[in-house]
């Protein structure tokens, strides 16, 4: 392909375009200097922040970031390109995931593939015209022993018939993590500090992680 | 056995590799001393002024390792990287065998898995490590019975190209970009199957050390655009010399052939610039090959122009010099010296002049100088420096300072030389130049040059004080000369011609040695011997040390 040249000295962002980053994104990021000896250290936090709040990050948010934590803006783009869960275009309000892996594959996932592409109008990696859904398949969800399977954000769907999938793509809390409390392990809800009246069950299971609290702060 | 290490003798720890014994620096890797020691040691991750990350996996051996259990030495169940791992006194590793080679074969077919095998139109053939590895360890057919994954090549920067799919993933750039220069413009994106080295679209890897990038590059994957298809790499000679772009005194290697120089490299140094050299140096040399050089001498007498043949010119000048020095006086004779002039050619012409005019007067050319020096990683100072480029922009300021004060007599800076010469103190001078560009204030120049009768000019290219000039003769580029330099430290080394003057001039040190009455075959040696009676430091110049044959 060396007759090909793609031209990575042109800027992909736009200079006049206003801010990717608003300011209490900005200060939420700087909220986490202080928990880290350097600032590089507050990337991954950053990258979440802000795909939290802009549903992607940008090339423009990228440089920005930089700017911020003070590194090159390709040290951005090396950690970012490394997760695949980081998305650097537009993607819907939920990514439905569906596994292309060995286990679903014998039990029919190539059918709920099919009906998902057919319910939403949509081919992998498009979003539908309404910007409510974006499909992708994965090599493997963890999930062999309830295939045929699919993720809708954080939400596993489980032992997926095609039939099932009109209703759940229907249901308006399809990417509700709903793990039901151990009495055993997890304390009641009242008793989890912080958390006042807007608290949730899926928000007790993880209350501990940086991810949580990036989210609670929305 | 020992050996002097900092005034201290110290004892020299000794591996056995391949049953033979191998005698390695302290601290050395395992890989170091076996490349030290001879051996072809395939490596392409591991550079010795870089970070070591281990990567490539083309180096493992079989070692000897202590067992977790007994603590007794025994041989390591499966292959350790030996850029890794520090020798230890009495260390045994086996490179010459089965499973080494097995791995080195496995690991070649890998990183020729999606290569395109576009050799014929690759700059780096003749001085590939894809093409010596794979010829020397490799297996002759690929397996691969898949598509290759094709991927188009990158314009990462102003100079520099970016061919992904030859790229071996070493990472070596990206660590040059991080460790030496600091500006962190490369990076690996994306993951696995998929990684490649990039650029931040838009952030282009200019700064100005990029080209060691292309150098650090064992592939044909990162190429010069100045460079690109000019010329096969195997018709190239290769001539050591010194980067005469700045006081910093980088050892270099000029690549030219059929008298023209293709590209400078950089040669290992490591007490002034280790393994790299700046784009400034390493383009700079474009001048020497300018079509607006002076290439003929000629003498003026009243308004006659005469284009004398070399051989008899020495004898015009010692004429012309004489009759002036009994008419005018000796005193009123001066000498200017050229920064870019070698100490052999500065020590040849004063010592000529002085002989001709024992009271004359000596002047350092003007220096040139262009902001701040820079140093790398970018804004790193004391003991975090990696390399400077100087903003002393010749580089010879030292090497011609010694030779004027072992001269004695009266001397001055170009300057006080300016404002004397124009207010009528001399009636007869020799002018040297040599600056690749504009050196002269061309309204002082002309006056000048009204005011001194005999006035010679030696020049690469045409400068003001020429039209005034008695006699115009044409100087040579440093690629064309042999001499040495004294860097902006006071390390005198020394340059090879590696390519002849236009049009039959001579170099200026073998005019010179003729000029100053020596008789036989000009040699900046000869001249050295010569000058150590004066200035014993140069009994001993200094030569960097050669890198092992199969380090890269």
């Amino acid at each position: 392909m060396a007759w090909k040249t793609i031209n990575r000295q042109e800027s992909v962002v736009d200079a006049d375009a206003p801010s990717a980053l608003s300011e209490a994104v900005r200060e939420k990021i700087r909220s986490f200097f202080p928990r880290y000896e350097t600032k590089r250290a507050v990337l991954l936090p950053a990258l979440w922040i802000v795909q939290n709040t802009n549903g992607h990050v940008s090339h423009q948010a990228m440089v920005e970031i930089a700017d911020l934590l003070e590194i090159h803006p390709s040290d951005v783009l090396d950690t970012l390109s490394f997760y695949t869960h980081f998305w650097t275009h537009p993607k819907g309000k939920k990514v439905v995931t569906v596994c292309r892996s060995l286990s679903c594959e014998l039990m029919g996932g190539a059918d709920v593939l099919a009906e998902v592409k057919k319910q939403l109008g949509i081919d992998e990696h498009g979003t539908s015209a309404d910007g409510q859904y974006s499909l992708v398949t994965e090599e493997c969800l963890a999930c062999c022993d309830h295939a045929p399977c699919m993720i809708i954000n954080e939400k596993t769907h489980k032992h997926l018939r095609p039939a099932d999938v009109a209703g759940i793509l229907a249901d308006e809390s399809n990417d509700r993590l709903a793990i039901p409390r151990s009495d055993l392990f997890d304390a009641p809800l009242g008793a989890v500090e912080g958390s006042g009246e807007s608290a949730s069950v899926d928000r007790v299971i993880g209350s501990t992680s940086d991810v949580d609290e990036m989210r609670d702060a929305d | 056995m020992t050996a002097a290490c900092n005034g201290r003798l110290k004892l020299m720890p000794k591996i056995i590799i391949d049953n033979k014994e191998v005698e390695c620096r302290e601290g050395a890797s395992v890989l170091e001393a076996a490349l030290a020691g001879g051996w072809n040691v395939p490596h392409y991750c591991f550079h010795p002024g870089l970070k070591v990350v281990a990567s490539c996996r083309l180096c493992l051996m079989e070692m000897k390792m202590p067992h977790p259990k007994t603590q007794e030495l025994d041989w390591a169940p499966k292959l350790v990287p030996s850029c890794q791992t520090h020798v230890r006194e009495g260390m045994e590793v086996r490179f010459d065998s089965d499973p080494v080679k097995k791995n080195v074969e496995n690991c070649m077919e890998f990183f020729l898995l999606n290569h395109p095998l576009d050799c014929p139109v690759c700059d780096q053939a003749g001085e590939c490590h894809l093409q010596d590895y794979s010829f020397e360890f490799g297996r002759a057919e690929s397996r691969m019975v898949d598509e290759k994954w094709k991927n188009p090549k990158k314009d990462i920067g102003p100079k520099t190209l970016l061919y992904q799919d030859r790229c071996v993933l070493c990472s070596r750039c990206i660590r040059f970009t991080e460790e030496i220069s600091g500006t962190h413009e490369l990076t690996l994106v994306n993951r696995g199957s998929k990684l490649e080295i990039d650029v931040f679209p838009g952030f282009p890897l200019d700064n100005p050390l990029q080209g060691n990038v292309v150098d650090v590059c064992p592939v044909g994957c990162l190429l010069d655009k100045d460079f690109l298809f000019k010329k096969r790499v195997w018709s190239l000679e290769s001539t050591p010399s010194v980067c005469a772009g700045c006081a910093t005194g980088c050892s270099i290697r000029v690549d030219h052939a059929e008298r023209v120089v293709h590209r400078l490299k950089p040669r290992y140094n490591p007490k002034v610039n280790d393994w790299w050299m700046c784009d400034e140096g390493r383009f700079g040399y474009k001048y020497v090959h300018d079509d607006k050089r002076v290439t003929t001498p000629t003498v003026r007498r009243g308004l006659e122009d005469s284009t004398p043949e070399w051989a008899d010119l020495p004898g015009i000048i010692r004429y012309r010099l004489e009759e002036n020095v009994q008419a005018n006086g000796s005193e009123k004779v001066a000498a200017v010296l050229s920064p870019f002039m070698g100490c052999e050619e500065a020590w040849l012409l004063g010592k000529f002049i002085r002989d001709a005019a024992p009271d004359a007067t000596l002047v350092i050319g003007p220096i040139p100088r262009s902001g701040e020096d820079q140093t790398f990683p970018i804004g790193a100072t004391g003991d975090d420096i990696r390399f400077t480029i100087s903003q002393e922009k010749c580089p010879n300021r030292r090497g011609i300072e010694m030779v004027l004060e072992a001269a004695g007599g009266k001397t001055l800076d170009f300057e006080a030389f300016v404002a004397s010469a124009t207010a009528g103190a001399f009636s007869a001078a020799w002018v040297v130049g040599g600056y690749p560009a504009e050196w002269l204030d061309k309204k002082l120049a002309v006056k000048m040059a009204a005011k001194i009768e005999l006035l010679i000019v030696q020049d690469i290219f045409e400068n003001p004080l020429m039209g005034g000039a008695a006699v115009v003769l044409p100087a040579c580029a440093w690629v064309e000369r042999e001499g040495s330099f004294v860097n902006k430290a006071g390390l005198i080394q020394t340059f090879e011609r590696a390519i002849s003057p236009p049009e039959g001039v001579p170099q200026d040190g073998a005019f010179f040695f003729a000029l100053a009455g020596f008789e036989g075959l000009y040699t900046g040696e000869r001249v050295r011997e010569q000058m150590a009676g004066k200035i014993p430091a140069f009994a001993d110049a200094y030569e960097a040390p050669l890198k092992p044959v199969h380090a890269h």
